[in-house]
This record gives C-alpha cells, structure tokens and sequence, in this order.
C-alpha cells in the first residue's frame, strides 16, 4: 500500500498575534511547526502501512524553511519526502494550492491513498483535501475518525458527522481526511531521524510538475483574503435584585420567564 | 513568646495604612491564605488578618506596627510553595503581595529588569519575550508563582543544569525589615564584594528575615533553538545511572529529568496522554538548546547515542514545540497529578551530590517495600534533585499515617544526608515541614549560629515565626 500525504507547515499558535488595528497576523517568524493535525494523517498512514506493508511518500508546498517538517515526517517513519517550492507558487490560496499539490501526486504516480489532516490550525478552512480529490477526481471520505477495513481496492472508513458516525465504503485509490479520534500520533525517534538525515529531500518546482501557470500562484488564486477581524464577543447582562422576600420571589418569575423563553427550562415545581 | 491578638483597633490601624479593600478578616476569604501547595489537612492555620499592601511604604508601615505591638507576620507569594513557608503558624497577620506585581523598569542597556515581588514569573518572562531577553532561573510552577516567592526560597526548577537557580540572577532587592526599614540590597552590578552579602543571605530565607518588596533581575538572552529527548529504560536503576555518564559528555543539558514508571503513568493518565510504556520501569526526559540549529542537532545525536549506549530502549525526539510541550507536560504535570491521585502525601525534595544518585532509587524501593507505601519519585536528576513522593495508602487512617510519616522522612533524611552527603531539600525549603528535621540534621554549633542569625534581624521573633528553626 503506497500512500501519500500532504503535509503544511504552519505558525507555532502561542507565537501568532493579531494586529489590532490591520486586523492582519503578525508573525513573530521565530518558529514553524508541522500543522498539528497532520501528525494524525502521518499516524494513520503508518498504521495501515505497519498492517498491511507498503510505504509513506509526504509532500509540502512551501518556502526552504519548509523542509524542516518533511524531515519530521521522514523521523516519524515516511519513506520518500518531496518539497514542492518556486516563487510562481507563492499567494496560492487553497485552490491553487490543491492544484500544485495534486499536480505533484499524479507525478509521483501510483498510489492507494492520499491522507490529509482535517484541516490546517492557520487558515483553518479544510478545503484544500477535499480539493485535491476533486482535482483527482478521487473519491473523497471527510472527517475520518476510524478505519475498519483496508484492501487492495477498497476501504471501509467511519466518519464523524454532526449526529454521529457514518460507515463509509469506498474504492481505492481514494482521499481521506482524517480526524483526533483516529489514532495518537507517534513521536520522532532518532533512529528516525537518523534516517531522515541520511535521506535527501526532493525539490520539484512548477516545471517539474508540469504546472498550468495560469492556475497557480497569486494568479491562479480566485479569492483573496481581504480583511481578517476577530469577532467581538458581545454579552449582555440582566441583574436581578433580591433583597427581601417579596424582591426575591419576583427576581426568580423573572429568571423562571427568562428561562422559559430560551427553552432552558424543562419544568418548574412550584413549591 | 506571646504575641498580641488582632483587635479591632489593629484593624482600624491596618485599614488606615492601605485601605479598606486592602484588608481582609471575612473567615471564608481568608481561609485560602491559612495553607499552601503542602497537604491542607495537615498543615493550615487561619490567619487573623490577611493585608495586600500595594507599596514598599505600606508594607514598611505594616512592620512598624507589626514590631510595636509584637504581631507575627507572615509573608506570602502566590501560595505555591512546598513546605508551608506561607502558613501563619501563630496566626497574626498575613503579608500577602499579590496586589504588588508592576514592573518598574526593563534595562536592555543592562541585561536587567526591576519588578515587584508580587509579579508571575511567567508573567514577567512574557512581558520581556520582545526584547528577546528571559529570566532562566524560574521554577517549574511559573505559571502560578511569584518572583518573590522564587527569591525568598531560592527556586530551582528544570532548567538549573545549565542556568542555574534563582540566586544566580538577583542583582538587587528591597527588602523590609522586621523593624519596618526600608533597604536596598545589591543594585545593577554583576560584582559586588563591598561588604556581608546581605542580599545572598536574604535568597532563600523564606521570609524570616525581611519582607522583599521589590528585584533587579538579571537577564539573559532566549536561546534560538531548544529539543528534548525522552528516553524509556527498563530498569529505573539503568536510567538514573546515565545521569552521571551524560553531565560528564562535554555537553551541558538544560535539563535532565527523572520519571519513574509509576510518576509518569499517573500523570499521563490525568493528562488523557498515551505514550508508549509497555516494559518501561523509568523514563529521563532531557533537553539540550543553543544558538545555532546544527550544534542543537548534533548534541540531541550525542546524547541519544549516549542513551542507547547505555540499553536505552528507545530514544524519542521532540525538535517541534507541540511535540516538546506534549513531552513536557508530562513531566510538569506529575505532581498535581499525584496530588489528586492522593491529596495526602509528602513530596519530598532530597538532594544529594550526581554520583551518588544511583545510590537513591534501591533505598527508596526498600522502604517502599518495608512500609508498604508507594513513592513515586521523579525530579532533576541533572542536578541530584529527586522529589520522592510518599503517598499516604487510601486504606489507611489519617492517625496512622501521621505516626509514619516522620519515621519514613527521618530514615530517608538519615541515608541522603548521612550516607550520600546529601541535604533535605534542594528547592522546596524547611518551612514548616522540615523543620524539626533541621534541628535534628544540624550540627549544633551550626544550630547556634542560625539561632543566633535570625535574633539578630528579627529579636521579637516576628517575622515568619516558627519556620526553618524551632
């Protein structure tokens, strides 16, 4: 079983802050991180390949800085690691990103699976797996939280939905996204690393992938991020005063009507 | 010594130095500065009166009172200590500096910061985080701890292999004495013999000596590039014997932390962590940090190698900070984790010099056996530092528990101290609950000395009464 996953990295969180006034990210630029949610895709990718042989390629887009989660990868237990960086990708939003990102798995050619992170902890919008399948007209299984079944040509996955889990078939290859629930992520070893040292990364750049200009990059992008704003919390308050029987018992008709509009109350006793 | 109970006029008197809101007598309020982080059931005596001073001057004021009329006072940080250092044993007031926690002046000319005693230590590290400066010598309670706390028990804590403790970075202090004096102790200078260190006499006195309201801390620069290694062995025995092998590879780790299987499961499962344990007898967590990125990589390869060298089962890595904050958490969470696991317990703080630390764990796995207790022990092996938990057996009765207690504390005390050239404790402090142990411990003529010491600063033995000496 050959599986590939894409892979992001991503601001370490405690260093993000948001600009008041531009409302824009300011990066403290001191530390980058594997997106966390990937470390669950790279765990569900070895334990189907621990179970059932084969081997894990993992593949970025991003700058030289970039290379050091692939060699994260590569310590965890991923095989082969490919970079994906040229300045023609640079500004791509999560359908041009898609795109770079599929264009270099049909070039890594044959394989059973691409397992994706749920979503990246940055831009947090959990598109570009769903639109690496589109692009590879894969079959798609969102939301993944376990695998209860792997053959050579199909899988049965259960995926978490808003109710509840949803059993899913599916035939091979096809794109998982997976979630938390799906296993705990292994940590690095040095023996691993001692791997991933050894090993050499490749760097593809749009050429390599024979990429169509007009869709990647700034160019290729369809939406622009044009203002970020962080929502304002907004509460409001009621007090009620209860001095005295008298203020009491009408303080609590008043939470008990109150409660009652918002459907918060099951029943009242009255004592 | 008889001391005067609070009145309604000290009151008035207390009020009239720093307002209303700034003294407490409401029972229920006060009842969370009657104990530590020590067992409560063992150690809490109710103030009379709790006092949150806002300035030097208050505080200053508070002890001229305090001096007059012969009232016990007793300071406190945030409450986190480990000995009962902040329990008003004679009741009294306590001087709690919680509202005291501004930072006077950030010094990047000097590598120094001045703040209030009363600041969070990791407050304090955050607010200088731009300027790209820290104060290394915190302990491992930063986010609930006080600097002054940390000076006034000379805090250690998991970075004190290579950085050191908190002594090693006061520069200056204010400091008020049990008279009510304002002094100024140190001040901006790396060097100073100009006369009796008084400033390193107050470090780790545990408030019995003078109230320190304010600190010139040095700094250093935020090393570029940090990474841990947890390393699982099967035999506790195994890993505790790479400690000495590891401090004398030339390469100086920030930390070298120590885990039985025991500490590490309790924790893990209070944290809802898995990692893999299956054989495991002891875990050592270590981290290694520097400027430049190979020179970390290639010391994280050395000390691994080491570690397997050694028969380490596995040697696990954490280059990234989610996979060195999973890591650390573990080990930071152990001793809340042992508190709910048990809230009756002693955790212990012995300290003994790196060689002998071997020597430590058959001892403690002896009495474990002879007395039928669990202790857990886990702490900074690096520095011979382990804190051996006895944990009180859910079966047995309060009364049986308080006959035992000592005699366990007082045979592991005789081996670390008389055997190992140990002490009883290298970062919690005496306090309260070490105290008859001290006595017990101390050569007398040293006794006499430190008897002598403290009547000096403090004849009306007001100030933190009762703690360290008896």
């Amino acid at each position: 079983m050959h599986i590939i996953v894409p892979i992001k990295q991503v601001p370490q969180s405690s260093d993000v802050k948001m600009d008041p006034v531009t409302g824009t990210m300011i990066r403290s630029g001191r530390s980058s991180t594997l997106n966390p949610l990937d470390l669950y895709a790279l765990e569900a990718a070895f334990r189907l390949t621990e179970a059932h042989g084969g081997s894990v390629t993992v593949v970025t887009m991003g700058p030289d800085s970039a290379a050091n989660i692939l060699k994260e990868a590569l310590s965890m237990g991923a095989e082969r690691a490919i970079h994906l960086t040229d300045r023609p990708f640079g500004g791509s939003d999560t359908y041009a990103t898609s795109y770079v990102l599929s264009r270099a798995i049909e070039k890594i050619g044959s394989y059973d699976l691409v397992i994706t992170g749920e979503r990246a902890t940055d831009g947090d919008t959990a598109q570009v797996g769903p639109g690496i399948a589109a692009w590879l007209d894969l079959g798609l299984v969102t939301y993944v939280s376990s695998i209860e079944e792997a053959t050579s040509t199909h899988l049965v996955a259960e995926r978490l939905v808003e109710e509840g889990y949803q059993r899913v078939q599916v035939a091979l290859p096809a794109l998982l996204t997976v979630v938390k629930e799906i296993a705990i992520p292994r940590l690095p070893t040095l023996k691993g690393k001692k791997r991933a040292m050894a090993s050499t990364i490749e760097r593809w750049d749009a050429e390599a992938i024979e990429a169509d200009r007009s869709r990647i990059g700034l160019k290729g992008s369809p939406t622009r991020v044009v203002k970020i704003e962080t929502p304002k919390v907004a509460r409001s308050c009621t007090i009620y005063h209860a001095d005295g029987d008298e203020a009491t018992l009408a303080a609590v008709d008043h939470l008990i009507d109150l409660l009652e509009e918002q459907q918060l109350l099951k029943e009242v006793h009255h004592g | 010594m008889t001391y005067t109970p609070i009145t309604a006029s000290i009151i008035e008197e207390l009020t009239a130095i720093c307002s209303p809101s700034n003294v407490l007598t409401d029972s229920e309020r006060i009842e969370g500065y009657s104990h530590d982080e020590t067992s409560k059931e063992q150690y809490s005596v109710m103030p009379e009166v709790v006092v949150t001073p806002t300035t030097t001057e208050q505080v200053a004021a508070i002890m001229r009172l305090a001096d007059r009329l012969t009232i016990p006072v007793t300071p406190r940080g945030a409450g986190s200590g480990l000995s009962g250092g902040a329990i008003p044993l004679f009741g009294g007031i306590v001087l709690s500096l919680e509202k005291m926690n501004r930072i006077i002046d950030i010094d990047e000319g000097n590598l120094t910061v001045t703040a209030e005693a009363g600041i969070v230590t990791n407050e304090l590290n955050e607010r200088l985080k731009d300027t790209g400066l820290f104060f290394a010598g915190y302990p491992m309670s930063l986010e609930s701890c006080y600097l002054g706390g940390n000076i006034a028990e000379n805090a250690g804590g998991g970075k004190a292999i290579k950085y050191g403790v908190t002594s090693r970075y006061v520069l200056g202090m204010t400091v008020v004495t049990p008279q009510g004096e304002i002094v100024h102790l140190g001040g901006k200078v790396t060097k100073d013999v100009s006369s009796y260190d008084l400033k390193q006499l107050y470090i780790g006195s545990e408030g019995t000596l003078g109230i320190i309201t304010e600190a010139t801390i040095k700094l250093i620069g935020i090393p570029k590039v940090a990474s841990s290694l947890l390393v699982p062995f099967a035999s506790a025995q195994q890993a505790i014997s790479v400690v000495p092998l590891l401090m004398k590879q030339g390469i100086i780790p920030v930390s070298i932390e120590f885990m039985d299987r025991l500490s590490f499961e309790i924790s893990c499962s209070y944290l809802n962590e898995t990692l893999p344990l299956e054989g495991v007898a002891a875990m050592l967590l270590i981290e290694v940090d520097g400027s430049e990125e190979a020179q970390v990589e290639a010391d994280l390869v050395a000390v691994g190698d080491l570690c397997e060298a050694q028969g380490a089962m596995e040697v696990y890595i954490a280059e990234d900070a989610n996979n060195r904050e999973r890591i650390w958490a573990v080990r930071r969470a152990i001793a809340e984790a042992i508190k709910v696991y048990s809230p009756i317990q002693s955790l212990e703080d012995v300290v003994v010099p790196i060689a002998a630390i071997p020597q430590v764990l058959p001892f403690l796995e002896e009495l474990s056996t002879r007395y039928r207790l669990r202790i857990p022990c886990y702490g900074h092996a690096g520095d011979g530092n382990l804190h051996a938990t006895v944990i009180k057996d859910p079966d047995w009765t309060i009364e049986k528990w308080l006959e035992v207690e000592p005699k366990i504390l007082r045979e592991l005390y005789a081996f670390i101290v008389g055997e190992l050239g140990g002490k009883i404790s290298g970062e919690h402090g005496i306090g309260l609950k070490r105290r008859e142990f001290v006595k017990e411990l101390t050569p007398s003529a040293e006794y006499e000395l430190l008897k002598t010491l403290k009547r000096a600063f403090d004849p009306k033995n007001i100030m933190n009464p009762g703690k360290i000496l008896i």
